[in-house]
């Protein structure tokens, strides 16, 4: 059901709710994952994780391991050494430890076998000798020169992996002339992706020199490369093949040691071999959102009009650098919009500690920051005496602006946003009006619709290409490398193909991803996919739309420019009676050249300014949200239920409905678990509650009511006018609850997760210093 | 009567309406068997612990977690799995709904999800909101965040699409 | 993961249930539903070579007002209308166990039974091995309370402490013959973890029985979790009460679990109220010497401190409600 003020339907499918295409083979559970897959003769390996955080390896003893019934090889670090790493500039992983381990779970050896029982006894029998090294569980110490770095690339015998110092404008005279000065200081614990499906890989390494993997990865073409670089075959003699994927969230995207590790054993054994991660596998894992302290200064002037930020940043890193440089940068430059901020400051260091490493996830680089920012606006709110909805209009980002730090911003409709969430959420009725123990709290987000720069190429080769196939059978081959991981990219593409050739939406075969056939597109991360995807979907569903309307040209006497597509023909535009079916158009475009083939691929336009690190943070378009929560607190025991969400979200134009506030509330799902009660639990370096029953993923009964708001304009460049919503939908939700409970109990609570222990905390705090719930204080 | 340590002996097992006769030690576990030695994958390993509800199956008709069922102990009863529960073709109402309504968005958590619903609605023909969020609360689902889980069940007993 | 070989018995009467155990005592487990016992096993905790299955002990079977068979599913209890509006805390309580799915196999036996908790115990065998092993599994320390040389485990049944303010007792049968234990008094009240219980290793529990005062009282349980299912308690908060016409209260019993070693009544407490009518001072003054007592240690999610600040609310909630107390809105 279409909201009232969503943009008139001008499609046919574009813009209505478009039930998964997998679906069927999803709910009757014939959707093939990696491990539903079974090669013959296949081993199985496992892995030999460091008990230590941090040890130098004096030696491996593997032969007694090797020398077992059933187990047929074991492998160690040296073997192969090359490092690796998602991004280019930072390749400090191996598959298997080299020298050093550098956190509890870190790998030292692998093992394959007839099956896990011995494989895991195999794994009994390695004899480890170390000397074990001081661990740094803490960024805090390993700012400075430490004993012995993590890193031998550590900044000057720190741990500091990355540090980022950005400046624009003069952030102290905007200090200096402030009305109003705020300072936030959040602690966040790291959270984790919790796909349901661990993750798995299959490598079968054949006699024809060839080696295909099978992986449950949101980027195949970086774990293509990887495991090309790290075992020393050439691209083209590697096959990546993604099957179904139970979830990934930003798990899935680095190119994962176990992945070499499997492919290695293969080339080892000449078997195929299967690695399957246990939950503990995958928690340790991790590549989760970063543990962080933040410290947020923003000044305004006597109308809330924001002068400058001075923003710090203190991210622990773990073991291994992963997304680490992007994150940086990101916990920095994302902290700005959907806001003009004239003056900005940053100061950003991601330190490597003796942790699971953290890496990317849903809203990456955007979700810590934007927590404090949207808690301090809030403030300064209050303390200037305007509704917090006012401060953030009055602050808002202009459509078609540049940003201080030279971010090029098209569509925005974040007023719109504000409008809507502030409409339909009874907010003048309800804001410092509800009874002690209820409130509201407005927070607002920002997102990156795709990442301008391809990490691994140069920007002149396309991020994403879509290759079409439509033969004698009237079906529509697509091959692409977009990964689908249940976002519904499977769907958006058939969908697009379908809108623009005019065809029913099951001509239309999206071909599993296979990096023999499908052309290249780099992954399910940054929220790109529907943006680049979809334009390169479109362009090659255009390109066939042409050749079948030159056919039907040729068919009816009408020029091209005459013709256009409708449900399953083409007709005349001014005569729509002369229509050639679908099927006679194609067979009649197939005549001596056979099959058609058309293709469409995608490069951002240039954009971003010239400074180091300009280009971080850059994307075509920026998704906005505004959001209210209404929460509902036992104030005598700290315990809180959200009741109500609304949430407005510009994604530009809606292209599948149902798929959009599927994202919307599966973030929302995300956002409150990161809010309410996940956490990744560490002592020291140790990792508590590696199981699904202590990382406490919100049930069914915690979720509020949600409403989409989906207000978004079309975005110029976006695919049918459409941008991201894949990652900041989960933004505004942590904010939005925690301006809520600030309503609902007077205290702002700056330490995530917010647990009833700490809310409880928070508000005996405030009795004993004699503040009132409500009130400027 | 006891069955020796690590010893395989012939056990039958009557999964999806068919008796099937095969071989297993004691301590193998019904996941395990159903997706390795019957190749029945469309019961999903997501924990191994309990923890996640993926893995459900029914018991002579209750849904239980095969991933804490000892393979042995279910002998003579009647076992269904997804596969048990789709009909020959297309798909159960049940099914539809969860297509048709973005009930299942990585589908990893679906089968779980639609063994544990079915059992729901055939003994409670038209619950409550909160008696779905009751009853699914075993299962996890990291995509969906339930709503459309919820959406799907209830549209499913009203009978409206 | 994989579960290490071990042989399987399925005895089908009591006698011989308790006959095989008493010859492989002590290294047996009985499996009801599993639902603790294999994760553990699957963890490599205290895994035995030998488990005896109770499935197809038809006398572990079966529900009325006076008896419930140790056999008996969480699920089948928490819908038995019969059962449930006799015993609303028990139901309260097993409606809240783990999830549907969970209580679907869990038994009544096995959740008595249910193996005390510990974030350095609940874990997998090579993360106890990083770490060192304690104390109540293959090794000689305690990380919690690293002074002493015993067990914190925090007791995570939640029937246990509805069953004990009702007065029920177990019927337990071992090699030598059947006796009867009160729940209140099944528990190690030393304190210690491994322990946990006074049964004899190759004892067995073949039903709860409820004596006919049980009827008469009302009962409630409060249970205090970050999730709403799944979470083992925090803290679980179980009264049982009976009033006379005039409001005075005839009965009074509280028991307290999730906090400590095992399941804690405070009868010396409670019977302050006895012949009393009831008042809100009263009851806070309850729930405040409740909480000054109880000494919760760090090794669940939520921290000891707040669980014990949490002990005093709940008790004094739960008390109000079952007397009929009005609370003082704040
Ligand atoms: C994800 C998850 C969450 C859980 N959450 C909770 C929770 O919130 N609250 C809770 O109380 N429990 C919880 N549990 C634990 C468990 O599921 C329940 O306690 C259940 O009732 C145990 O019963 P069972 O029949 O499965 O026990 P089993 O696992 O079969 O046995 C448990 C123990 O009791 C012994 N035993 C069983 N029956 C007898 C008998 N008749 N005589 C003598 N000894 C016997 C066994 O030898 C074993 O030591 C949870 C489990 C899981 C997997
Ligand atoms: S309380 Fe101590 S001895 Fe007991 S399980 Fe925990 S760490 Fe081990
Ligand atoms: S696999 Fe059985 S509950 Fe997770
Ligand atoms: S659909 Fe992905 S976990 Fe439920």
């Amino acid at each position: 059901m279409a909201a009232p003020d969503a943009p008139a339907p001008t499609y046919r499918l574009i813009g209505t709710r478009i039930p998964y295409i997998e679906g069927p083979l999803k709910v009757t559970g014939r959707a093939e994952y990696t491990d539903d897959i079974k090669r013959s003769g296949q081993l199985i390996a496992r892995l030999l994780r460091s008990p230590w955080p941090h040890a130098r390896l004096r030696s491996i003893n593997v032969e007694k391991a090797r020398a077992m019934p059933g187990v047929a090889a074991v492998l160690t670090g040296e073997k192969y050494p090359t490092p690796f790493g998602v991004l280019p500039i930072t390749h400090d992983e191996t598959a298997i430890a080299v020298g050093k381990v550098r956190y509890i779970g870190d790998i030292l050896a692998a093992v394959a076998a007839s099956d896990e029982a011995t494989a895991d006894r195999a794994l009994e029998a390695i004899e480890v000798d170390i000397e074990p090294l001081p661990d740094y569980p803490e960024p805090q110490g390993g700012t400075i020169a430490v004993a012995e770095p993590i890193h031998a690339r550590g900044l000057n015998g720190t741990n500091i992996q990355k540090e980022v110092v950005q400046h624009f404008g003069d952030v102290d005279a905007a200090f200096a002339k402030a009305h109003a000065t705020v300072r936030v200081r959040g602690t966040f614990a790291g959270v984790t992706h919790a796909f349901t499906e661990p993750m798995a890989t299959i490598a079968e390494a054949t006699p024809d020199g060839r080696l295909t993997v099978w992986s449950a990865t949101q980027v195949p073409h970086y774990l293509h490369r990887a495991l090309s670089e790290v075992l020393g075959i050439p691209m083209h003699r590697i096959r990546v093949i993604k099957p179904e994927v139970g979830g990934g969230f930003g798990g899935k995207s680095d190119p994962l040691p176990h992945e070499i590790i499997c492919a290695a054993l293969s080339l080892e054994t000449g078997r195929p071999v299967k690695i399957l991660f246990d939950r503990e596998d995958v928690f340790v894992t991790n590549h989760g959102r970063h543990p962080t302290k933040n410290d947020v200064r923003i000044a305004v002037d006597a109308d809330g009009r924001i002068l400058a930020y001075d923003i710090e940043a203190l991210i622990d890193g773990g073991a291994w650098s992963s997304f680490g440089t992007v994150t940086t940068y990101y916990n920095g430059v994302l902290s700005m919009g959907p806001y003009r901020v004239p003056n900005f400051r940053y100061h950003g260091r991601r330190v490597y500690t003796t942790k699971p490493p953290s890496g990317a996830m849903r809203a990456h680089g955007g979700t810590n920051i934007r927590y404090s920012v949207e808690l301090a606006l809030d403030d300064l709110a209050e303390r200037l005496g305007i509704d917090p909805f006012d401060l953030r209009e009055r602050n808002a980002l202009p459509p078609h602006s540049t940003t201080v730090n030279q971010f090029r911003i098209t569509s925005t409709s974040f007023v719109k946003c504000l409008h809507a969430a502030r409409e339909r959420s009874g907010w003048d009725q309800k804001y410092r009006k509800l009874p002690y123990g209820k409130g509201v709290g407005l927070g607002c987000g920002f997102y990156i619709s795709g990442s301008n720069s391809p990490i691994h190429f140069t920007p002149k080769m396309p991020q994403c290409t879509v290759h079409l196939k439509a033969d004698m059978d009237g079906g529509i081959a697509v091959h692409c490398m977009q990964a689908d991981i249940g976002q519904g990219s499977n769907t958006l593409l058939a969908a697009i193909v379908a809108e623009v050739v005019g065809v029913d939406l099951d001509r239309v075969h999206i071909m599993r991803v296979d990096s023999d056939v499908s052309p290249v597109d780099i992954g399910s991360y940054s929220s790109r996919v529907t943006f680049m995807m979809g334009n390169a979907a479109r362009q090659a569903a255009e390109s066939l739309r042409d050749q079948l309307i030159r056919a039907a040209s040729r068919l009816t006497g009408y020029p091209p420019a005459q013709l256009e597509v409708a449900h399953e023909k083409i007709r005349v535009r001014h005569r729509p009676d002369i229509a050639v079916d679908y099927l006679a158009a194609l067979h009649a475009a197939m005549e001596r050249t056979g099959a058609l083939l058309a293709t469409g691929a995608y490069n951002s336009p240039p954009m971003g300014g010239d400074f180091k690190g300009a280009r971080a943070g850059t994307a075509p378009a920026y998704s906005f949200a505004a959001y209210v929560a209404q929460v509902d607190v036992d104030v005598e025991t700290g315990v809180y239920r959200v009741e109500k969400v609304w949430a407005a979200f510009d994604c530009g134009r809606v292209l599948n409905r149902l798929a959009v506030e599927g994202q919307i509330e599966g973030s929302i799902h995300m956002g409150l678990g990161q809010m309410m009660g996940e956490a990744m639990s560490y002592r020291g370096a140790r990792l508590m509650n590696p199981s699904l029953l202590d990382y406490k993923i919100p049930m069914p009964q915690q979720m509020p009511e949600v409403e989409c708001l989906l207000v978004g304009d079309d975005d110029p460049e976006g695919p049918f006018g459409g941008k991201e919503a894949g990652e900041g939908p989960l933004i505004a939700t942590l904010p939005a609850v925690g301006n809520a409970l600030h309503d609902a109990v007077g205290v702002r609570y700056h330490d995530l997760p917010v647990t009833p222990d700490k809310v409880l905390r928070g508000i005996e705090v405030r009795e004993q210093s004699g503040r009132a719930w409500k009130g400027v204080g | 009567m006891g069955e020796g340590m690590g010893e395989s002996t012939p056990v039958r097992l009557r999964v999806n309406g068919v008796t099937t006769a095969l071989v297993c030690p004691p301590e193998r576990i019904l996941l395990d068997l159903l997706r390795e030695d019957l190749n029945l994958t469309g019961t999903k390993r997501g924990c191994d612990l309990g923890t996640c509800g993926c893995c459900t199956v029914w018991v002579d008709g209750k849904p239980v977690l095969s991933c804490l069922t000892l393979a042995r102990l279910v002998s003579g009863r009647d076992i269904t799995t997804i596969e048990g529960v789709t009909p020959a073709s297309g798909l159960s109402d049940l099914q539809r709904a969860f297509v048709d309504h973005g009930a299942t968005q990585c589908g990893f958590c679906t089968p779980g999800f639609v063994m544990t619903a079915t059992a729901l609605l055939r003994d409670h023909p038209h619950p409550t909101k909160p008696e779905i969020e009751r009853a699914i609360a075993g299962n996890l689902c990291r995509c969906t965040g339930y709503i459309k889980i919820v959406e799907a069940v209830a549209a499913t007993a009203e009978g409206r699409p | 993961m994989h579960l290490d070989p071990f042989e399987l018995h399925r005895p089908s009467s009591v006698e011989e249930t308790v006959s095989l155990a008493g010859r492989l005592a002590p290294a047996f487990d009985y499996i009801a539903g599993g639902t603790d016992l294999l994760p553990n096993y699957k963890m490599r905790l205290n895994v035995r070579p030998n488990l005896i299955a109770l499935e197809d002990v038809s006398e572990l079977r079966g529900i009325s007002l006076d008896r419930v068979g140790a056999m008996v599913r969480l699920g089948e209890l928490e819908t038995d209308p019969a059962f449930g509006s006799a015993y609303r805390g028990v139901v309260e309580a097993a409606a809240e166990v783990a999830t549907p799915l969970v209580r679907a196999s869990g038994t009544v036996g096995g959740n008595l039974l249910v193996e005390t908790r510990c974030f350095f115990f609940n874990q997998s065998f090579p993360w106890r091995k990083s770490l060192g092993f304690c104390l109540k599994a293959d090794g000689d320390k305690c990380h919690v309370v690293p002074q002493k040389e015993k067990c914190y485990a925090t007791f995570s049944g939640d029937l246990a402490p509805t069953l004990a303010v009702l007065d029920a007792e177990v019927e337990v049968a071992g090699p030598d013959g059947r006796r009867r234990v009160p729940v209140a008094s099944l528990y190690d009240a030393s304190g210690d973890g491994i322990q946990r219980h006074h049964l004899r290793p190759s004892e067995l529990i073949v039903a709860v029985h409820f004596p006919p005062e049980a009827r008469t009282l009302r009962g409630s349980y409060r249970k205090l979790r970050i999730r709403p299912s799944f979470d083992f308690p925090e803290l679980g908060v179980a009264v049982a009460a009976r009033q006379s016409a005039d409001g005075g209260v005839e009965r009074l019993a509280l028991s307290v679990g999730g906090l400590e070693t095992y399941p804690r009544r405070f009868d010396d407490l409670t019977r302050r109220l006895v012949g009393e009518r009831p008042t809100i001072a009263k009851v806070r003054e309850l729930a405040d010497a409740v909480r000054q007592l109880v000494r919760p240690v760090h090794n669940t999610a939520l921290a000891p401190d707040y669980r014990r600040k949490m002990a005093g609310v709940y008790v004094r909630r739960s008390v109000a409600e079952i007397l009929g107390v009005a609370e003082e809105t704040r």
